[in-house]
This record gives structure tokens, sequence and C-alpha cells, in this order.
């Protein structure tokens, strides 16, 4: 009993190695944050930070950091879907706003 | 046999008749009918019960209008106006010829002079909105000069003098009788009220519901005759700049991309907030926080 709970403890104390992200996962992230931005875009409405982060996705990219590209491609995307979303719910929204 | 024809007739009635009421109104609700003029009264009316203290020609003053403590630095400000420098640079460049030997006045009506309150206009011609910025461009293309950069340095300068020249006339815009005036129009009414950027906010959000309250440091101006003071010299850019300069840092400021100077959706907008402004004495240039 003694062993088995000293075994769990060591296993405890092993680090577990996160998931490493490749240059081909970091291809795909950069990729689906374009998209993403690009229908934003064709809304009129890219976010700042969106675009700050596509960019450091790329540089990241180049500089072969492939963990901080998918990192900074997929807040990029997340950005993006939210602006998509607010635009598409302020089609109709910004008439609640009008002075009348 | 009679009966059942009277009833089926009947059924069908009501048929149609239930299907025209879902056409006609109990589908989704119809968008607002573009009717400019009561826009405008509904705007103006809605500021002035709000700052009842203000009389209508100071909302020219921006955040001066609606804070007694702003106002005092402002007064004091104006003992040495910071864009007296651009008034004069302005002046200079207006009056100077082109290498052809014409000039800015050749552009403009009444030679350019005592026009601001006319800007922005619909032009029927190109079916765009047209603005004192984008004619003064056009002006030089014209003339076989290059374009000015439209946020800051001689454009700033030039449409300063030119307000100057126009101080104390109110706004006067018109929306022509052209689907496409009222396109113009009500593209710059929605631009004005929606949201965009990581923040989420509209323009309306900061110069209607929260005119007149602080934003950090600053007090929001009024949405009415906001653009009154335009060109204008920011103490937070320590410089002249013009109403593109102003949407753009705006866009900004929302976390929005900002689009390009002179953007349709920009000029768009210049358009509605004037129209909604009119009466209001043109009170530029202007300085700012």
């Amino acid at each position: 009993m003694t062993r088995v709970a000293l075994a769990f403890m060591l296993l405890c104390s092993v680090p577990i190695a996160a998931h490493a992200a490749d240059k081909s996962e970091a291809e795909s992230a950069i990729a689906g944050a374009v998209k993403a931005e690009d229908a934003a875009g064709k809304l009129g409405n890219r976010w700042i930070p969106a675009e700050a982060s596509l960019k450091a996705a790329k540089a990241a990219f180049t500089s072969g950091s492939w963990d901080a590209a998918v990192a900074e491609a997929t807040r990029a995307r997340l950005l993006a879907e939210r602006a998509v979303e607010q635009s598409n719910e302020q089609k109709t929204a910004w008439r609640d706003a009008v002075i009348r | 046999m009679p009966n059942r024809r009277i009833r089926a007739r009947a059924s069908l009635r009501v048929a149609v008749l239930a299907a025209a009421v879902a056409v006609l109104g109990g589908a989704a609700p119809a968008p607002d009918k573009t009717d400019p003029l009561a826009d405008q009264k509904a705007f103006q009316a809605s500021f002035g019960e709000r700052f009842p203290q203000v009389p209508f020609a100071d909302f020219a003053n921006g955040p001066y209008a609606v804070s007694a403590p702003m106002r005092k630095q402002w007064e004091d400000i104006m003992q040495f106006p910071p864009y007296d420098f651009a008034l004069d640079e302005g002046k200079t460049a207006f009056e100077t010829p082109f290498a052809n030997g014409k000039s800015y006045a050749d552009c403009f009506a009444n030679k350019g002079i005592g026009v601001r309150q006319d800007f922005p206009y619909f032009d029927t011609k190109t079916g765009e909105v047209a603005t004192l910025d984008g004619t003064i461009n056009r002006c030089r293309e014209a003339n076989g000069e290059k374009p000015l950069p439209y946020q800051v340095g001689l454009m700033a300068s030039i449409t300063a003098y030119m307000a100057e020249t126009s101080r104390d006339k109110p706004f006067d815009i018109k929306i022509p009788d052209d689907p496409r005036a009222r396109a113009a129009y009500e593209d710059g009414k929605e631009y004005f009220y929606t949201r965009r950027g990581q923040l989420n906010f509209s323009c309306a959000s900061c110069h209607v519901g929260a005119a007149g309250q602080r934003l950090r440091g600053d007090i929001l101006a009024p949405a009415i005759g906001i653009l009154a003071a335009f060109p204008i010299y920011r103490s937070d850019w320590g410089s002249m700049g013009t109403i593109d300069r102003r949407f753009t840092s705006c866009s900004a400021q929302m976390r929005s991309e900002p689009l390009p100077p002179q953007d349709k959706s920009y000029r768009d907008l210049e358009y509605f907030l004037s129209y909604m402004s009119n009466g209001v004495p043109i009170s530029g240039p202007g300085t700012r926080p």
C-alpha cells in the first residue's frame, strides 16, 4: 500500500509534457484567423486587437515559434469571430438606439 | 351543395386575408422610413431637453458648452488660440495661385469665402457626398497639383482658414430629393448608431448616451454641433487635425480598425452629423483638450 501511494505521489510530481504545436498546426491556426479576419473585414468591422494578434502570429510563425503562432492566431480568430457576431447583431439592433 | 361552396369561398377569403396580413404587417417589423427632417427635429429636441441650460448656438463649442470648468480653461486658452499659426498658413496657401495661375477660389462658390456651413453636400453628378476637404483635393487635382494628406498639415490649415471666414454662419446642409442622397444620409445614420470595435461602442454611445459625462479625463461632447469647430487644435495631438483625423482616432479608441480618410462611410457620417446640426453656427477652427 505504501509502495502504491509512493508511486502515485511520484507520478503526480512528474510534470506532464504540454503538447507542442508543429508547423502545420501553426499554418492551420493562421489560416483560420485570416479567414475570420477577412469575414470581419467584409463587414467593415476589423478589431484592432485581432489585427495585432494576427500580425504577432505571423511574426511568430516566421521565427519558427509554433506554439506562440498558434496561441496568437487562436486569439485573433476568436476576436474576429466576435466582431462578425457583433456586426450581424448590429444589422438591426442599431435602430433601437436611434433618437426618435 | 351551395352551402359547401359558400363555406369554401369564405375559407378562401379568410386564407387570403391572413396571408395579406402576414405580408403587410404580421411578419418581420418594417424598417424605418427615411425622414431626415423628423430625425433632425427629434435629435435637436433631445439635446435641448438634456441640456436645457445650453443655448442652441452654444452646441458649436462642444464640451465647453456643457462643462463650466472646462469652459473657463478654454476661455483662458483662447487668449492665445493655438490654431493661429495654422490660420496664417492656411490663408497664405489659399491665396497662393497654383502653377497654372488658378487658385482655390476658382473651385468654390463665393470664391471659397464663407462657405464652410454648406459642406458636406450631396453631389448629384457623382452620386456621393462631397466634403470640404475632398473638394479642396479635387480642386488641386483639377489644376495639376498633388492632393494633400487628409488628416493633418496643410489640409487642416486651409480648412481652418475657410472655416474662419464662415464663423457664425449656421450649418445649412441639404438633402436633395434624390434616392441616392437619402441612401447616403441613411448610411451615415446607421454608421453613427452602429456599435463596433472590441469595446462595443458606437459614436452615439459617447456623444449621445454619455454626452457631457466624463470618460477618464475628457468631457464627452454632445453630437449636435460636434463638427462645427473643425478643424481643431487638440492638446492631446499637439497639432491641428481634420474631421478625418478625429473619425479615425475615434475608431481606434473603440479598438476598431479605422477606415481610410474620406471613405464613403466617413463622408456619409459627416453628412448625417452635419445635417443633424443644421442651425448650429460654424465656430471653427476650434481647440479641444
